[in-house]
């Protein structure tokens, strides 16, 4: 949370910078806050010295009145003092600069004031408050004649010195509390990321640990939080939930969860659902549900290949394989879920098996 | 022959689970678990295979490869990562890595691409050939000049890949020497990279990859 510009007056992060300062490091200070060159805050401390000696007071005063960039803030009494030497600084340069006295009271008045009012708290605001208005009162008494002094220039007066010394203070509150709320921000984010890991993470710790001795359910748990976790820590920008990804993504899941055997779970693309593609959907579930439950692999791989022209899905299991021919008659599950459902929605299903394994693969083409 | 291999892992559980794992086949030379750790050890050791996390502290497993391969041409990276982000495979593909697996395969398919990178092959898990594909898919339609397009044959290898297959039995499939698979998919990892940086930020924008 930073500006390009900041308002010299209100400088915020206003620190000696000893380090790197020639004396005690003001003008390194200042030029850091207001991100200029030291060396031009250097030539114009020595050249407001010449006006009268206004550049070596102003230097000691804020010599008194800075704290170093670590260091804590000097006393009360300290930068009061600073205060004053800078307030006599002004008022030799103003008339170093060949101002007139009617001049130079005023602004230096007013110059504490608004030096008093960089504090947060009341009373130095107050008392800040009341010297500038002082200041512009004493300027406008001494400079308009006896008839232009009316209610309305007074007015306004007050009303100029109230800008003056309120509006760095006003910006300095507004920068604080754009911090405070990046901070408020951050940590919403954080008790939203505890209250997930939570919800899932810690949850399943507990289950593995309870359950410690089946291996199968703690690998399904496992399994599980890790597509929940990854879900949510790397969403894909590529499907938007609702489209033929995220349905094979739960139909994965569901299987996985149902019959404790891990399905890994490949697609490129997207399609958007529709009834056909959803058939799809059905008849892959299922093929993943008879891997799980007959073939005795531990695990099952599945691709989803969204082509220009068809979908294609392969699921695919390392298990014993099975006779296509001898399981027909009962195979309800492959003969009607699978065979008859990608039929009807005007696709094809094929099966291979041998003793690596089985495959089953769905085509369907993306124009009925 | 044992293969000599370094592990690079910032999480001492992974580390020992792989060290068990693959102890009694290879020969695990060195552990590191950052950037800064790994650089020298890699460099001393001069390794055949370090495992790589695609994830540490103190910078990706990419600033490994980037800094040690100029030196040891002869070191070959196997990522493993338990992250699906495709900037980080577009990443340590990119720096050189002969393969990617995630942290979930098992011993058993490890030691073969530990094996199978020592022997300078790539190694392709599924879902890494399901990425490959994902992104040469519109490099057919939109002629990209940088990443030249698949071949009929590579993708057909990669389509099996991301099936489950293994290089054997895809090579049964197609009637093709085991070593002719290798050669399909080193030439895809060559595709990838070869292309340009800028070439693969603006293809994985467009895909909206990142």
């Amino acid at each position: 949370m930073s500006s390009p510009y900041r308002l010299p007056l209100a400088l915020p992060g206003l620190r000696r910078a000893e380090g790197d300062g020639a004396i005690a490091g003001v003008c390194a200070g200042i030029a850091r806050s207001l991100r200029v060159d030291a060396t031009l805050v250097r030539l114009t401390f020595a050249l407001l010295a010449f006006a009268g000696g206004a550049g070596v007071a102003a230097y000691a005063g804020a010599w008194l009145a800075l704290a170093t960039e670590n260091g804590p803030r000097p006393s009360p009494r300290r930068r009061l003092l600073g205060y004053a030497a800078l307030a006599v600084a002004g008022a030799i340069a103003l008339r170093g600069f060949g101002f007139s006295d009617s001049l130079i009271w005023p602004a230096t008045l007013c110059g504490a004031g608004i030096l008093l009012a960089r504090g947060r708290s009341g009373i130095p605001v107050v008392v800040g408050l009341s010297l500038a208005v002082l200041g512009v009162i004493v300027f406008v008494d001494q400079n308009a004649s006896g008839n232009g002094r009316d209610a309305a220039f007074e007015s306004s007066a007050v009303a100029i010195a109230l800008l003056l010394v309120l509006g760095p203070w006003a910006w300095r509150l507004a920068a604080e509390r754009d911090a405070e709320r990046t901070a408020r921000i951050r940590s919403q984010e954080r008790s939203e990321m505890a209250a997930r890991v939570h919800d899932s993470v810690l949850q399943t710790l507990a289950l593995v640990q309870r359950e410690a001795g089946d291996s199968r359910r703690v690998a399904a748990l496992a399994r599980r939080q890790e597509r929940e976790l990854r879900a949510w820590l790397y969403p894909d920008p590529r499907t938007d939930g609702a489209g033929l990804a995220s349905a094979m993504d739960a139909a994965a899941t569901e299987v996985e969860e149902l019959h404790g055997v891990p399905v890994e779970l490949v697609r490129t693309g997207d399609v958007p659902l529709d009834d056909r593609l959803e058939a799809l959907v059905l008849a892959a579930r299922e093929a993943m549900a008879n891997a799980a439950q007959h073939s005795g692999a531990d695990q099952i791989s599945a691709f989803v290949d969204v082509g220009e022209d068809e979908v294609a899905i392969f699921v695919r299991d390392r298990g014993g394989g099975f006779d296509p021919e001898a399981v027909a008659v009962d195979a309800h599950g492959i003969a009607e879920s699978i065979r008859g459902r990608m039929t009807r929605a005007g696709g094809t299903a094929a099966l291979t098996s041998s003793t690596d394994g089985t495959e089953v693969e769905l085509r369907l083409g993306r124009h009925a | 022959m044992k293969r000599r291999v370094v592990l690079v892992d910032d999480h001492d559980l992974f580390r020992a689970g792989v060290r068990s794992e693959l102890g009694d086949v290879v020969e695990i030379v060195g552990e590191a678990g950052s950037v800064a750790e790994a650089v020298p050890l890699i460099r001393e050791l001069d390794p055949d295979v370090v495992l790589l996390d695609v994830h540490l502290p103190d910078g990706g497993g990419h600033a490994v490869i980037a800094q040690v391969a100029p030196e040891r041409p002869g070191v070959r990276f196997l990522a493993l990562s338990v992250s699906d982000a495709a900037e980080d495979v577009i990443d340590v593909i990119r720096a050189g890595a002969r393969g990617y697996v995630t942290k979930s395969i098992s011993g058993a398919d490890l030691i073969d691409a530990v094996r199978r990178t020592a022997d300078g092959d790539a190694v392709f898990s599924p879902r890494l050939a399901g990425f490959v594909l994902d992104a040469f898919r519109s490099g057919e339609a939109a002629v990209d000049p940088e990443l030249d397009t698949l071949t009929a044959r590579e993708r057909e290898v990669l389509q099996l890949i991301a099936r489950g297959y293994r290089y054997k039995e895809i090579a049964a499939r197609l009637h093709l020497s085991v070593k002719t698979v290798e050669t399909h998919v080193s030439a895809v990892l060559r595709k990838l990279q070869l292309s340009n940086r800028h070439e693969l930020t603006r293809w994985a924008a467009e895909r909206r990859l990142i």
